[in-house]
């Protein structure tokens, strides 16, 4: 082994800039795949880890307030029941601690049994007075630690005794509302009514039978009002469907920084083994063996991938573990500690394995061949050919890029692909800041909401600045066939299309009150095609049945909402609150109309797709990642294009050697290196392109929304901007290469075979 | 007096270190009036290339003194260097040198190309393709051409830009002798005037047709 080591140390010490160059390439692909690795895996799989650290329930099930003892009858009547726990939730108690309130709460007293929630620090309410567990979310937005005071509205100062994760829901801010735990034997005197509970946590014996417990549930759950089921399965279902966009989005990300590295490392290597074709050949012709000669290229290249590649994924690891723990934080999911290094040793074995093969295959392909032949072929350049492009160095270097197609196309190749990915990225950011400001995303035409009723529905519409306004009525519903998928339920009086048209899919729009425009998300949870009856139960109990026949490709609610008309939905539920759309004339802005409404008593809401500023905050977040995500993909770019062309400067030493003891300077030299990286950017900018509008625009766009029409190719703008940003690392990328081919002293350049 | 328009005074050049050290030049002399030819001779690895890559200025000496047209060479960064290789100086190498991808007449306009050559170095190139037969085989690649027609390319790009001082290194060793023998003809003939020609070689009839031949042994020029 030392035999081998040493020698080959010595080969990577002697070419040190190369070797440099090429590390660099590994680090950087190391540096993706571990940032990559390390984010999907951890969302992959943090559910799991959380449910199982919090002994998350199979079903919880909510509704309005009813006697404990009612309940646990009920329950007692179910199969499939392992164990269960009772709530009472109170909401909106304003909470201030830490110099920090907010007044949208939510309390849940929690009694005996198990509690569904993980103690991640300090230790749970014991039933002592004065104790409170808050979740993560509110402690690392407070700063709060435990042991720190926390009030809570109408039961007084209390102390952190523990900090809870709980998996049922997002933390504080991302979920509106904050959530603190409260021991029901401490708090029962400030209770009116103490022997109430809201909600049930039910684990069951065999999690895979699920339905059946939920189907019987349902039965038994007749009469109680506001009842909402969510599965552990449902909640896993929804993080996942977000978590899986950017796994996928991660992982293409770092596929092409790896291709990147491995088609660079490939042509670093290809050129390498083109400047000792004569050693090979001598070597080949004293009778080494093909496998021999091969070898040493294996061991170089095994010495060079090993540490870089660790190195790679260690920082890239490094750099991900903060931001990826915040996200799961964010999700109220775990980072996955020491069980990441499992992937991450998968990783560096493929990322070894892609070094080592793309180093050796060029020296494979030339210890093949005839030693008579090797020898013949020393420096040969590529395939030369007359050409109408100028003869200057401009010209020349389209020439020299044209004389060595395979690596042309495959850099373009590279580069066209980071950039479908950077129009990706961006086209993604805009959609998600439209998403956070127009509503016309969404398909809505209307931009304020009034909190007025049906009544005040002329006095709304004869504002100034109203173009029109229309009541509408949104409900949370569920089927009963299908209790643990809750979706929405929208009506406008009149014709919704004049406010709300989603592309309608399939079918026409409802013309009649017992007809339904389903969205798609809908439609793939529920089963349902054009003349089903769509059942829907609404929180009061009610029931309204409507024929689908439409089915629109909706963003909103992730698809999941049905258009249906309001008088069925009104006489299922009669408590149900209409508000005023509004549609904002052209000529007005949305702030004056919401403070002409605001004139007149009533609150007024945006429109747009997000409906807290805490979503709007995250979409922001969102946003900024991927056009950071763009940036680095512009790195990429970059990396591709220098090392493509310090390959074509390495091999062409003469060239420019000769060009330089004629007298051309840095200026000369750029050019002659931009006519190369001009080649390969005209062919990757249209490239990257077609595959952005092409693949990766709608096979994205279906992952994150399939459900709906999500616009995801580049604007003009962006394409404009993306081939601008092109051209300027073709420049310094050309730079650069001549700065650096001028270190080059000529004499020894020009020794060189021409 | 006139200026000799080449003066090398007291030039080492080494290469390699410690035992692997090897000196090429100890202590070279050399004057060479302006529309002179020099012929160098010596021995493979005697130091001749080297010396005149180093008054080319595509290579810096250890010690010593280099003057070309009144140009103190040590005194020059690199970018002067490479003005100086542009304006004054044009290299003819055994093996061509010719770019591949480019044809004939474009070899040979690449240095009228070179961010600030002169004007008139299109019309030049094209009088000596004239002047050198090649207006027939101008617009082929330089593998389709013999060897003879490829040198006489190499000699019109070295003259492009008017040099005064040609710096051939072997012109000849890589043709037969009939096209040898040409090039050194024309290598004759463009000497004169206010341009000197420095040929290196070690065939004692090619040196022959120079003005004045020296020899380079020992790392030191001695007349022949």
């Amino acid at each position: 082994m030392r035999r081998m080591l040493v020698p080959a140390l010595a080969r990577l010490g002697a070419r040190r800039g190369r070797t440099l160059i090429a590390a660099a390439g590994v680090i950087a692909a190391g540096v993706m795949a571990g940032t990559a690795m390390t984010i999907a895996y951890g969302l992959a799989t943090g559910f799991d880890r959380a449910s199982e650290g919090a002994d998350a329930p199979d079903l919880i099930a909510s509704f309005s307030p009813e006697e404990r003892t009612d309940i646990a009858q009920r329950i007692a009547r179910l199969p499939n029941v392992e164990s269960v726990s009772y709530r009472r939730e109170v909401e909106d108690f304003s909470f201030f601690s830490n110099g920090e309130s907010t007044g949208r709460t939510e309390v849940q007293i929690v009694g005996s049994g198990r509690r569904g929630y993980e103690i991640v620090d300090g230790e749970d309410v014991s039933g002592e007075a004065g104790e409170v567990v808050v979740e993560q979310g509110v402690a690392t937005e407070w700063g709060l630690e435990v042991g720190d005071d926390f009030g809570i509205e109408n039961i007084g100062r209390l102390r952190v005794v523990g900090i809870s994760v709980s998996p049922d829901n997002v933390a504080f801010p991302l979920n509106s509302r904050a959530r603190a735990y409260l021991s029901q034997r401490w708090v029962r005197p400030f209770e009116p009514n103490p022997t109430e509970v809201d909600s049930v946590l039910i684990w069951a014996n065999d999690p895979s039978n699920l339905d059946e417990l939920l189907v019987q549930a349902r039965t038994v759950s007749f009469g109680l009002q506001n009842l909402r089921f969510s599965t552990r399965e449902g909640v896993q279902a929804l993080v996942d469907r977000a978590a899986g966009i950017v796994v996928a989005l991660l992982i293409a990300f770092s596929i092409v920084a790896v291709g990147a590295a491995g088609v660079m490392l490939g042509a670093t290597a290809r050129a390498d083994v083109q400047r000792r074709l004569q050693s090979i050949g001598v070597m080949r012709a004293v009778g080494v063996s093909r496998g021999a000669v091969v070898s040493r290229y294996a061991v170089d290249a095994a010495l060079l991938a090993v540490p870089a590649s660790v190195l790679g994924l260690a920082v890239g690891a490094l750099v991900a573990a903060g931001p990826s723990a915040s996200l799961l934080e964010i999700l109220n999911e775990k980072p996955p500690g020491a069980a990441l290094l499992g992937p991450l040793a998968l990783a560096l074995g493929l990322l070894v394995a892609l070094v080592v093969a793309v180093t050796l295959w060029p020296a494979w392909g030339a210890a093949g061949r005839r030693p008579a032949e090797i020898l013949r072929g020393v420096e040969v350049p590529g395939t030369v050919r007359k050409s109408k492009v100028s003869g200057g160095p401009f010209g020349l270097g389209l020439r020299l890029a044209a004389g060595r197609r395979a690596r042309t196309i495959t850099t373009a190749a590279v580069v066209g692909a980071a950039t479908s990915v950077i129009l990706l990225m961006l086209a993604m950011a805009t959609f998600l800041e439209d998403l956070e400001k127009d509503p016309g995303v969404l398909g809505k035409s209307y931009e304020l909401i009034a909190q007025a009723g049906p009544d005040d529905l002329s006095s709304v519409a004869a504002l100034p600045g109203v173009e029109a306004a229309g009541v509408r009525y949104e409900t949370e519903v569920t089927s009963p066939f299908s209790p643990g998928e809750p979706f929405e339920a929208v009506a406008f009086e009149g014709d919704h299309t004049r406010f709300e048209a989603p592309a309608l899919a399939e079918g026409r729009r409802i013309s009649g009150q017992g007809e339904a425009e389903v969205g798609a998300g809908l439609v793939d949870a529920l089963g349902l095609e054009l003349g089903s009856t769509l059942v829907m139960q609404v929180p009061s109990g009610g029931e309204a049945r409507y024929e689908v026949v439409g089915i629109v490709r909706a963003i909103s609610n992730e698809g999941r909402l049905a258009y249906v008309g309001e008088d069925r939905l009104i006489a299922a539920d009669p408590e149900i609150d209409g508000d005023v759309a509004v549609d904002v004339a052209p000529d007005a802005t949305t702030g004056d109309v919401a403070r002409e409404i605001e004139g007149i008593g009533f609150d007024a809401d945006g429109a747009s797709g997000s409906a807290g500023t805490n979503d709007q905050a995250f979409l922001g977040v969102l946003a900024g990642v991927l056009r950071v995500v763009a940036l680095v993909n512009v790195l990429i770019c970059l990396y591709a294009l220098v090392q493509a062309l310090a390959v074509t400067a390495a091999e062409r030493r003469p060239t420019i050697a000769v060009l330089r003891a004629s007298g051309a300077g840095r200026g000369t030299i750029t050019l002659v290196m931009l006519g190369a990286a001009a080649a390969v950017v005209a062919l990757a900018a249209p490239a990257g392109v077609a595959i952005q509008r092409g693949v990766l625009g709608p096979i994205v766009a279906d992952l994150a929304a399939g459900y709906a029409t999500v616009p995801l190719g580049a604007g003009l703008g962006q394409i404009l901007a993306t081939f601008a940003a092109l051209a300027l690392i073709a420049a310094s990328a050309a730079s650069l290469a001549a700065k650096r081919a001028e270190r080059d002293p000529i004499a020894v350049s020009l020794r060189e075979e021409g | 007096m006139r200026m000799p328009l080449v003066r090398v005074r007291d030039v080492k050049k080494t290469f390699g270190s410690g035992r692997a050290a090897r000196t090429v030049l100890d202590g070279a002399k050399i004057e060479i009036e302006a529309g002179e030819m020099v012929a160098i001779l010596g021995r493979s690895g005697s130091g001749k290339s080297t010396l005149i890559h180093l008054i080319g200025g595509i290579d810096r000496p250890d010690s010593g003194s280099i003057e070309v047209a009144g140009l103190e060479l040590s005194t020059l960064d690199e970018r002067a260097l490479t003005e100086f290789r542009r304006d004054r100086v044009g290299f003819i190498f055994q093996l061509f040198h010719l770019i591949p991808e480019l044809t004939g007449v474009e070899n040979v306009m690449l240095p009228a190309r070179v961010a600030g050559a002169s004007q008139g170095a299109p019309a030049r190139g094209r009088e000596l393709l004239d002047r050198l037969g090649l207006n027939g085989t101008a617009d082929q690649l330089p593998h389709t051409l013999s060897g003879g027609e490829q040198q006489r390319i190499a000699i019109a790009r070295a003259l492009v830009n008017d040099a005064t001082l040609i710096l051939a290194d072997e012109p000849s060793g890589s043709l037969d002798p009939v096209a040898g023998a040409q090039v050194l003809d024309i290598l004759r003939s463009i000497a004169g005037g206010n341009r000197s020609v420095v040929l290196v070689t070690h065939d004692v009839e090619a040196a022959a047709r120079a003005d004045r031949v020296l020899e380079l042994v020992d790392g030191r020029l001695r007349p022949r």
